[in-house]
């Protein structure tokens, strides 16, 4: 039995005015889906998902200590990203070395975005935080992603030895130059 | 005006008939005939479909009544105008989208949206549904394009008209009366709106003898008053490639999506007409050669719908040759009639290519074809068709839908296959991984993405870093280990490609012409960098996966291309591996690990000898010499390799560790820890070893492999398939030595 591994994936739900129900629906249940994939996957230690819909969390004083803070950005919706670049606000600067990452959904279909992919990569860029692209409706896709999210967990936890946060944050870290609009 | 055009306009329709009668007799078939001193047409089904069933029936004469309906105009007295006209438009429409319309419905229904008689609004309702059912004669298009002269449509309405021709170019059974016209549609780029579908058009159209001075100091004078548009910049790069004398301005070379056709208005009925087509010709052609031959049926059929089959250019006009086209055309051979290899040696100075150009790639005869002809345009047509086809059917690009997957799949399978058979990567491939690689999650479609990456053509490494392999780093950090190993197989394949290329390239025109690197040791420096990196790829991998022996396997496969370039590929390079792979190499619990690290030593040991002799040899002549570092290096590496391994003498060289301290730690006999008997992933060789020598003696005396029994053992671990250790002992370790350790063991 190994020390616990406690995952926090923040999630912020895409709200429109229009049809609010389903379309909430639908986007916690694709991430509730990722929760499962990712408690699904085989590791050693216990591992815990918490998901939540903004920051700050409600005061807690038992809440388990942070590994990881995934942000959710889904870039069919402007209130996704707003959302989101508020949460950023109550993050203890500690946690952008290495335990802060994006994962950014929809971007496979460009003509229903809202945000530009450069601006989520230029917020990634400013958080100096590594940014993930996943479609999760598939579920296939959704489980590689979960296995990824975990790989990342395991090295901010500090279970994979020789390697920390902080090491593999300068790994993964977005090129210098944003990428050109080009190609 | 009305009547003689009509009439000129039936006798074209029997025409195109006749010529679509002869060639396929599924195709629906629609004859036009003059009621006597009656101008209008009336159109009446073949007696080919007699046995259609009723509704069939029923929905041909609605169409024809809506068609005829439209040819003559609205009845000006009818005080129910509106709703007939909506009735009527619901027809074709309908029937437009579900099995399209024959090429003498179009024709007419052109004619009618064009003159602009019932309104921009109509017009551009039969605009949006003018979808063959196979095919769009030429001449329609023809007639269509007079009515823009006459200045009657609106500029909305030109506007879809060029869209809608762009997008139906393929179906359009000969062009070369459009092409004729190519000095109008010329004309037509000064008007700013249609501009961007002028050029995509003219890009479609554009042959090497309408390239003409004065064009392309319009196209330059265009370009200077708008500014960089990529859709000039198309047609630009277009004429640069046929005349590069003409055209001064340099253009970016790695641009390659000039044409945004994510609008495309009539994609799902392109599908279809597809399809359709391709019921024409039920059974594919039979190939005896290459690798279509092997392709089970079912898979053949997936990607059918996105490759046309082959079908030559000329196929109508060769079926009413007149005298003139006799002696005018050098008799091409039609590539449908082409079956085998030998027909396909024979005939090869006068084969026609497709008018289709992607159809080539289903028939491995044609990809011989196109291989050995130089044509350059060849392989322009063939990129363009490829990007646009691989941006449309990119799974993320378009709905998650897994039958659509499979088939992208399969397409992406295809492509591939093609690019081995031709030995060389698309460049619009290339385009199309920079553009999705980013948003790539590193799973959808991997091993096709993988194998694409393989073949990216050789470019210099500053260029393909930022739009490759930083996309690909963050991947490979965060993914499997499975992910990792196919990765560095890739990039080991990718390598391969690069150094095939610039040996065959450094004979052919030595380092002159290459169209990146000016010179051979720029192309070396690029080849070296990549190697490096990924040198660093399988350091922080070792250290994320603990050294597992998977991974070093792969990390070694790479080394074991990367040690022979100099004598394999005649390439002037030598690059080491860095001391993390060695030393996890070395220290592995794995035998066979071991094995290829010593086969790896003995290349580098051979492929840094050449070297050295040629350097004394052309000493004055050659810009290459093997820098005194890298020499260091490996000697550093022999030398612990051989002291652990051989001689029982770690840590004296190299890897210095103060005896003192060993000592501290209560291990005395460390000395032989690492030679061939005790270093553990050795030691259940020497266990068996000395249990086959006396199988009574229990326990076994490690320590007793010494002499002669120690030539023994290492015979015994060579006849194990230890050759990479066999080798490396008889290249590295001379007698002097093997007397020594003898003496000392």
């Amino acid at each position: 039995v190994g020390v616990p591994v406690r995952t926090w994936l923040s999630r912020v739900s895409r709200r429109r005015p229009a049809d609010p129900s389903e379309l909430v629906s639908t986007e916690d249940a694709l991430l509730q889906q990722l929760a499962e994939s990712v408690l699904k996957i085989d590791c050693a230690t216990e591992l815990r998902v918490h998901l939540a819909n903004s920051l700050p969390l409600p005061s807690n004083a038992n809440r388990p200590r942070i590994d990881l803070i995934v942000f959710v950005i889904n870039l069919h919706s402007k209130y996704s990203l707003q959302k989101v670049e508020e949460s950023l606000n109550h993050v203890d600067s500690s946690f952008f070395l290495g335990k802060v990452c994006f994962l950014v959904t929809g971007a496979g279909r460009e003509s229903h975005c809202s945000v530009h992919q450069n601006t989520v990569m230029k917020l990634a860029h400013t958080y100096r935080s590594p940014l993930l692209f996943c479609d999760l409706q598939v579920e296939s896709f959704r489980a590689a992603m979960a296995q990824r999210l975990v790989r990342v967990l395991q090295v901010c936890a500090g279970h994979v030895p020789g390697i920390s946060a902080l090491n593999l944050l300068s790994l993964l870290r977005s090129p210098e130059n944003p990428p050109s609009k080009e190609l | 005006m009305a009547t003689p055009r009509l009439t000129r306009n039936s006798q074209q329709q029997n025409r195109i008939s006749q010529g679509s009668n002869s060639r396929q007799t599924t195709l629906l078939d629609w004859k036009v005939k003059d009621k006597a001193g009656n101008s209008k047409s009336v159109l009446e089904e073949s007696s080919s479909l007699e046995d259609s069933n009723h509704a069939d029936d029923q929905t041909e004469d609605a169409l024809q009544t809506a068609v005829e309906y439209f040819q003559k105009g609205p009845k000006k007295a009818s005080l129910s105008k509106d709703s007939v006209l909506e009735k009527h438009l619901k027809t074709v429409e309908n029937v437009a989208w579900n099995n399209g319309l024959a090429p003498e419905a179009i024709d007419i229904l052109l004619n009618v949206a064009l003159s602009g008689k019932f309104g921009n609004a109509l017009s551009t309702r039969i605009l949006k549904c003018m979808i063959p059912e196979t095919h769009i004669s030429e001449d329609s298009v023809v007639k269509a394009v007079s009515w823009l002269c006459v200045g009657k449509c609106s500029g909305n309405t030109k506007v879809l008209f060029y869209r809608w021709l762009v997008a139906m170019f393929d179906f359009i059974d000969h062009k070369k009366q459009i092409n004729s016209l190519y000095g109008f549609f010329f004309v037509s780029l000064q008007d700013d709106t249609l501009c961007p579908y002028v050029c995509h058009l003219l890009y479609l159209l554009t042959k090497k003898e309408n390239v003409k001075p004065f064009r392309a100091r319009k196209l330059l004078d265009l370009q200077a008053k708008m500014g960089m548009q990529p859709h000039l910049q198309a047609l630009l790069s277009l004429y640069k490639f046929f005349a590069p004398t003409l055209i001064s301005v340099s253009l970016p070379v790695r641009k390659k999506i000039f044409f945004n056709n994510s609008k495309n208005l009539w994609t799902p009925a392109l599908l279809a007409v597809k399809l359709r087509n391709q019921g024409i010709f039920p059974e594919p052609l039979k190939l005896q050669l290459g690798p279509t031959s092997g392709r089970s049926l079912k898979r053949k059929w997936n990607y059918h719908s996105v490759i046309p089959a082959v079908n030559s250019a000329k196929k109508e006009c060769r079926e009413k040759m007149s005298l003139f086209d006799y002696l005018s055309n050098d008799r091409s051979l039609p590539v449908e009639q082409l079956q085998s290899f030998p027909q396909l040696l024979e005939n090869i100075h006068c084969l026609e290519l497709p008018s289709q150009m992607s159809s080539v790639l289903n028939s491995s005869l044609l990809l011989h074809y196109v291989n050995c002809v130089k044509d350059e345009s060849i392989l322009l047509r063939l990129s363009y068709w490829l990007s646009q086809t691989l941006q449309e059917e990119c799974v993320w690009y378009n709905m998650n839908d897994y039958q659509q997957e499979k088939e992208f799949i399969n397409f992406l399978d295809m492509v591939i296959r093609v690019q081995c058979f031709l030995q060389e990567g698309f460049y619009s491939c290339e385009a199309f991984l920079y553009k999705s690689l980013p948003l790539w999650d590193g799973f959808s479609c991997r091993s096709q993405f993988l194998k694409l990456l393989a073949w990216i053509p050789f470019s210099s490494f500053s260029e393909i870093k930022p739009l490759l392999l930083d996309h690909l780093a963050p991947l490979f950090f965060t993914s499997s280990i499975y992910f990792k190993c196919s990765l560095l197989q890739c990039l080991k394949d990718l390598l391969q490609n690069w150094l095939l290329w610039l040996s065959t390239e450094a004979q052919v025109q030595p380092m002159t012409d290459s169209p990146l690197e000016t010179t051979l040791g720029g192309s070396m420096d690029s080849v070296s960098q990549l190697i490096e990196y990924i040198g660093w790829l399988s350091m922080v991998a070792i250290r994320l996966e603990s050294s597992s022996t998977l991974l070093v396997h792969f990390i070694l496969d790479f080394y074991e291309k990367v040690c022979d370039i100099y004598i394999n590929y005649d390439l002037p390079l030598v690059v080491l591996f860095p001391p993390v792979v060695f030393h996890s190499a070395f220290l592995s619990l794995d035998a066979t690990i071991l094995n290829q690290l010593c086969y790896i030593m003995y290349r580098y040991r051979d492929n840094l000898t050449a070297a050295k002799k040629k350097d004394l040899v052309q000493k004055a002549k050659s810009e290459f010499s093997i820098s005194s570092k890298i020499c260091k290096e490996f000697n550093y590496y022999l030398t612990a390799l051989v002291h652990c391994l051989w001689s029982s003498r770690p840590f004296e060289t190299g890897v210095y560790i103060d005896p003192q301290i060993i000592e501290n730690t209560g291990e005395t006999q460390y000395k032989h820890n690492l030679n061939f008997v005790h270093h553990p992933c050795l030691l259940n060789y020497a266990a068996s070893f000395l249990l086959q020598e006396s199988p009574e003696e229990m326990p076994v005396h490690l320590s007793s492999i010494r002499g002669k029994k120690w030539n023994w053992y290492l015979d015994h671990l060579y006849s194990e398939g230890f050759q990479g250790l066999n080798l490396f002992i008889k290249s590295s370790i001379d007698h002097s030595s093997v007397s020594k350790t003898e003496k000392n063991t």
